[in-house]
């Protein structure tokens, strides 16, 4: 039976914990800190988009940072431009989103799944990483903004409060925002998934042919959840931009790609929140070991990888999910035994009165 | 009963680069309520046919017209809507659901909420899995999926239903309560039927197409198609004097 979103006490739970860290976290730590954790933030969104097309259509992107870094060079090259960021901020959502209904539509429109839409994805993204890696020069330049080549872009504006006339955010508010964000895109993204928008996507990741002779239009489908996932991804990019203040075409890379892959992966393909704390666990480790300087955090990460993917193989969420129902069952089965023990025992001594 | 034609197909071929799957085939359901088996060996065309006919492939050359609309060429989701139902030949279910939450996700596509639900009772019975309702569809033999994906079909409401080998992997008690099944739905609709269970075909065929090398070899009364030398030679061999 259909159960309703909104009684789900999962969703209260994530977003009570995401609302206390946003009030608390700012008051309880140092600029430092929260600066870091900003980081964490936008890589949580950046994990969203991929775990809702992975997780909710079956959509496996092997490019995901092609619209990560859509998002930037879009925020970048607009606010450079505009002055103002609200309206720059708004086009990096659009843009990467329309360009995923363009893909999109030659990629479902052309019956393309599995390896081969994974090929596709991945090698968009090579060519935008090419392309904007060429683009060095003064010739390269949008309005106001030179592109930069491998350079980059550097001095891209902070991103302004929506209210005050033009003001800046200080790293704090830009915290605030972020995680602000971060909630509505999880609940947005919850309540779309429960939607009868998101179950038809539901049924066509697991069964495509039967979801399409229930007379459900397949590509169609599958277009419009990969451009939801596009533009989450864009919006992220230029969170990213904004908070760095500077991209260049690393956005692009493969290892940006890879990374959202392993986040979904080690979270749990089908959960939305697992991304979330497979990001601030591995990003946080990665930290770390960038600090040691010993070993090649890249190598180290992998040996964490490997037996993580072979002990838990279906994510971090849906395991400590699993475990907690299995201790739940046996807990329960242990009490249901202590109380026939009890009555077995109280049956003995009344037999024993009897006598 | 209505007299409209059904379904019609001219000259319709289906080639997959060198190979002719379907070839110059002319077929017609001519009138509501009728049942024809197609007939023939592995890789004589008949999948292939089906799925034409249910815009999952798009046929080369030819004419498709349903109802008196032409669909060759539409999406699968449109062909579907128009009132083609179709029982593929490996069940495809959503294994991860009850046999319940399966055929009420199909009933829903044509009934509101409460009659979804009356309606997926009344699919579930009549098809004889009441008792696997709850049962997740992922964990069930061939022959019980069968019946689910039937009964999927079926609370759609279509106006043809196309079941491709529908007693494959059936128990006898399974395949005698489909053979009723299928005289059923032929009140209310016209059927199709791939089989090669002879036993079966005599039990609800009156009309009966032979498919051979994608092309239509024979077409007549189910008696007469049994007793055609070479039919029973080439593509029935012994099974049909044993049946």
């Amino acid at each position: 039976m259909e159960k309703s979103i909104l009684k789900d006490p999962g969703l209260y739970v994530m977003v009570s914990i995401g609302l206390l860290i946003m009030i608390f976290l700012p008051i309880m730590m140092d600029m430092f800190a929260i600066m870091q954790i900003t980081q964490y933030v936008v890589l949580s969104v950046y994990a969203l988009s991929l775990a809702y097309i992975w997780g909710y259509g079956g959509i496996l992107s092997f490019g995901q940072s092609c619209f990560f870094g859509l998002g930037a060079y879009t925020f970048a090259v607009a606010s450079i431009n505009m002055g103002s960021t609200s309206l720059p901020f708004i086009l990096a959502i659009i843009i990467p989103a329309l360009f995923g209904v363009l893909l999109g539509y030659f990629m479902f429109y052309g019956r393309l799944s599995d390896v081969y839409l994974g090929v596709v994805t991945l090698v968009v993204t090579l060519i935008f990483w090419k392309l904007i890696n060429h683009t060095a020069g003064p010739q390269y330049a949008i309005g106001d903004a030179r592109l930069g080549g491998f350079n980059g872009i550097p001095s891209i504006p902070i991103l302004n409060m929506p209210t005050a006339n033009g003001q800046m955010m200080d790293p704090i508010q830009m915290f605030v925002t972020f995680m602000a964000i971060l909630i509505m895109v999880y609940v947005g993204l919850r309540l779309l998934i429960a939607s009868e928008f998101g179950r038809v996507s539901i049924s066509i990741r697991e069964n495509e042919v039967r979801s399409s002779l229930l007379g459900y239009d397949v590509r169609r489908h599958k277009v419009v959840v990969f451009s939801i996932g596009c533009g989450i991804a864009g919006m992220s990019g230029a969170m990213w931009a904004t908070y760095q203040t500077f991209i260049d075409p690393n956005a692009f890379s493969l290892e940006m790609s890879a990374k959202a892959l392993v986040w979904v992966m080690a979270g749990g393909v089908g959960t939305l929140a697992g991304p979330i704390i497979a990001v601030v666990i591995l990003q946080w480790i990665s930290l770390k070991l960038g600090q040691l300087n010993i070993i090649n955090n890249f190598v180290l990460l992998g040996l964490i990888l490997v037996p993580l993917v072979l002990i838990l193989p279906k994510g971090l969420l849906p395991t400590v999910k699993q475990w907690s129902q299995d201790l739940w069952t046996i807990w329960k089965k242990n009490k249901a035994n202590e109380g026939d023990t009890i009555i077995k025992e109280s049956e003995t001594v009344n037999a024993g009165r009897r006598k | 009963m209505s007299d409209q034609e059904i379904l019609r197909t001219t000259g319709l071929t289906m080639r997959f680069g060198g190979v002719t799957a379907v070839n110059n085939v002319n077929f017609s359901i001519d009138h509501e309520g009728e049942l024809r088996c197609l007939l023939g060996p592995n890789g004589a065309g008949k999948s292939t046919f089906f799925k034409c006919l249910t815009g999952q492939l798009v046929p080369t050359e030819g004419t498709i017209t349903f109802m008196g609309e032409p669909i060759a060429g539409m999406d699968t989701h449109e062909i579907v809507n128009l009132g083609i139902g179709i029982k593929t030949q490996v069940p495809n279910l959503f294994n991860g659901l009850s046999a319940y939450d399966n055929v009420r996700l199909a009933a829903k596509r044509k009934h509101l909420k409460r009659q979804a639900i009356e309606k997926t009772f009344d699919m579930l019975s009549n098809c004889g899995i009441e008792n696997l309702k709850g049962s997740e569809v992922g964990l069930l033999s061939h022959g019980q999926r069968q019946l689910i994906e039937l009964a999927m079909v079926l609370a759609a409401e279509p106006t043809l239903v196309l079941l491709d080998e529908p007693a494959a992997g059936m128990t006898g008690e399974e395949r005698d309560r489909l053979a009723f099944l299928v005289k059923e739905v032929t009140k209310t609709a016209s059927v199709i039927v791939v089989e090669h269970d002879m036993a079966f075909i005599k039990q609800i065929a009156k009309n009966v197409t032979v498919f051979h090398r994608g092309e239509i070899f024979a077409e007549d009364d189910v008696k007469k198609i049994m007793k055609n030398k070479s039919v029973q030679e080439i593509y029935l061999g012994k099974s049909a004097d044993a049946a």
